[in-house]
């Protein structure tokens, strides 16, 4: 890969970055609770009586990607 | 609440194990496996008191446990050992039918590693439960814990009537069934402590109404003092070399070489069999302040895992503080050696990068996310491994916005001063001091100054340094014309430029490298108006 191509996926890499969203998929959601644990800005609440977690509407979520790679069920994905 | 239906449950083994998860909203299951996971060792001798239908009995037995397990419902046992039979554990497990009345006598003479006491004592008088804890006193070796499990009233009031709201049917249904019922807990503290034993740990679920608690012996066990010696202690002290060594991290934070604490287990105060185990990366500031906050406060063991000598926020989400950083550390230094609990508290903000299900697959310990700061460490800790939401979340306070803008300012300070001397010599002070200022009350300013991320906050902040320029030139110095379109197009682009690189100092880094890309655009068009300038005012 020459450094042409190198810049350029870093540039659409930064550019990806900026627009990245949480998707949830609740249906996939087990209760584990540790996409509550580990957020580091409250984004995720559990529900205990539904057993799912709730993906509260604020725009905080800074894309730290800590709930993607802690979910065991992998219901958690950052997009575009 | 759940136990109250247990009388009823007991009457019918076949559905009981259906009935207690429902009632703890499947709850207990994860209790159970936490229990065999954290608490047991391969060639444990453990004693599970009121066993039932033998769930965690075989959880247990499946870690390596040899196990004795009592109950007095011959019918329960015989649902244990069907349940047994279908496992390959016969030979670890023994079943007794017994009353914990007769406990003293029937297991005279044994020593047991682990007892566990799972939805039991509620069951019983309170005089029997007192004698229950006694016996299991005898029955432990010194070194030995007793985890008790069970149904208590919750603190607090609202959540106390929400309790009794829910539970009151439940009992009055139990009752009409059964003639009986169960006394939840609520003297489990002196009771402890009239049995001679010390409490170690506690964790509540289901709204605080289901109890885990950890019981020893003694209350600090302290292993072999030789092995000791192998764990350096660290401690909090501040000497001329560590003021030196703050200053110089506190301006030179972002420049490397990173000072690197080595890899490996470390003592905190005097840290025993049964103390907490905590975790972080070997960037040195990072140790050093975590060991300010709790030393002198708690007793703990500190594995401190390879990140590359970042702190563990950054390293975590650059893919350098990892799992496998972490399992390295876990099974090399030693701990294994000095505790008998297999529970690991890592950092929050490590969990971007290290894969707490790896962690917890390949070490086998239980992995707990402990508070953000680690000067909530303590209270994390004293309320049984509890985080409050303040606990979880991110704050980027004024003293913190205030040190990064420090740091900020060395890094760039440095570029601008060799950019100025080269350059503009006659305006480096200028320069240097108005980019001090600019970044201070940016620094300070940064929540109420509009826009959502770097790029559009420094814009904002770029418009008013220029108002400000102006301000100060038609007001108390008029500069001509073209200086003053220089200054602006100068002055502005400066303050841009710390606006959006400010970001990268902050919590929300997200999309920080973009950043530059549009930095490096406005850049380009500051030359070219620049150079427009001087066509359009003629010269300069």
């Amino acid at each position: 890969m020459g450094i042409k191509e190198i810049l350029k996926s870093e540039l659409k890499h930064a550019r990806e970055l900026r627009y990245l969203e949480i998707n949830f998929k609740p249906e996939l959601c087990q209760g584990v609770w540790q996409c509550y644990e580990v957020c580091p800005v409250g984004k995720w609440q559990p529900n205990y009586e539904s057993r799912k977690v709730l993906l509260l509407d604020e725009p905080t979520c800074i894309a730290c990607g800590a709930c993607v790679l802690q979910c065991p069920q992998g219901a958690i994905s950052l997009e575009i | 609440m759940a136990t109250v239906f247990m009388k009823w449950l007991e009457t019918r083994p076949g559905s009981f194990e259906r009935g207690i998860k429902i009632l703890t909203l499947g709850r207990i299951e994860r209790v159970r496996k936490q229990i065999a996971r954290e608490f047991v060792q391969p060639g444990y001798n453990v004693l599970d008191i009121g066993c039932g239908t033998g769930q965690l009995t075989i959880l247990m037995a499946a870690c390596g446990a040899q196990v004795t397990a009592i109950d007095v419902s011959g019918r329960m046992l015989e649902e244990a050992q069907a349940n047994i039979e279908v496992t390959d554990l016969v030979e670890r497990i023994t079943l007794h039918q017994l009353d914990v009345t007769q406990l003293g006598q029937a297991l005279e003479g044994e020593k047991y590693d682990l007892i566990t006491c799972s939805l039991v004592l509620s069951e019983l008088r309170p005089e029997t439960r007192a004698f229950t804890l006694r016996t299991a006193r005898t029955l432990l070796k010194p070194t030995g814990r007793l985890i008790i499990v069970d149904e208590v009233v919750p603190e607090g009031l609202v959540r106390r009537v929400l309790y009794w709201l829910v539970r009151a049917p439940l009992a009055l249904l139990t009752w009409l069934v059964t003639r009986t019922s169960t006394n939840p807990l609520q003297t489990l503290d002196s009771l402890i402590k009239d049995a001679g034993l010390t409490q170690t740990l506690c964790e509540d679920y289901l709204g605080g109404s289901l109890l885990l608690l950890g019981v020893g012996q003694t209350p600090i066990s302290v292993p072999d003092q030789n092995t000791l010696a192998d764990y350096p202690r660290l401690e909090h002290r501040v000497t001329l070399k560590t003021i030196l060594l703050d200053f110089a991290s506190y301006l030179f934070r972002i420049i490397p070489p990173y000072t690197k604490v080595k890899t490996g287990l470390y003592r905190i105060g005097n840290p025993g069999l049964h103390s907490a185990v905590l975790v972080t990366g070997n960037y040195d500031l990072t140790v050093r302040r975590l060991v300010k906050q709790i030393d002198r406060k708690l007793d703990c063991w500190l594995v401190v895992a390879d990140s590359h000598g970042i702190n563990v926020w950054c390293a975590a989400g650059g893919g350098h503080f990892t799992a496998e950083a972490v399992i390295s550390a876990m099974n090399t230094c030693g701990i294994d050696q000095v505790v008998d609990h297999h529970a690991l508290i890592l950092p929050q903000l490590c969990a971007n990068g290290v894969d707490g299900w790896k962690v917890r697959r390949e070490t086998g310990w239980g992995v707990h996310w402990g508070p953000i700061r680690a000067s909530d460490i303590p209270d994390y800790l004293a309320a049984g491994r509890k985080k409050t939401e303040g606990m979880r979340h991110v704050r980027f306070q004024l003293p913190s916005r205030l040190e990064m803008t420090t740091v900020m300012l060395v890094f760039y300070g440095l570029f601008a001063a060799l950019l100025g001397i080269i350059f503009w010599r006659p305006f480096v002070w200028t320069i240097l001091a108005l980019m001090i200022v600019i970044s201070y009350i940016y620094g300070a300013a940064l929540p109420w100054i509009p826009g959502r991320d770097g790029l559009e906050k420094g814009a904002a902040l770029s418009m008013l340094t220029i108002l400000g320029l102006w301000t100060w030139s038609f007001g108390w110095e008029r500069l001509p014309p073209l200086n003053l379109f220089n200054w602006s197009l100068g002055l502005g682009f400066l303050a841009f430029f710390i606006g959006a690189e400010f970001q990268g100092m902050s919590p929300q880094m997200r999309g920080e490298q973009s950043n530059w890309i549009v930095e490096g655009l406005v850049g380009l068009a500051v030359l070219l108006l620049y150079g427009a300038g001087r066509v359009l005012f003629g010269g300069g």
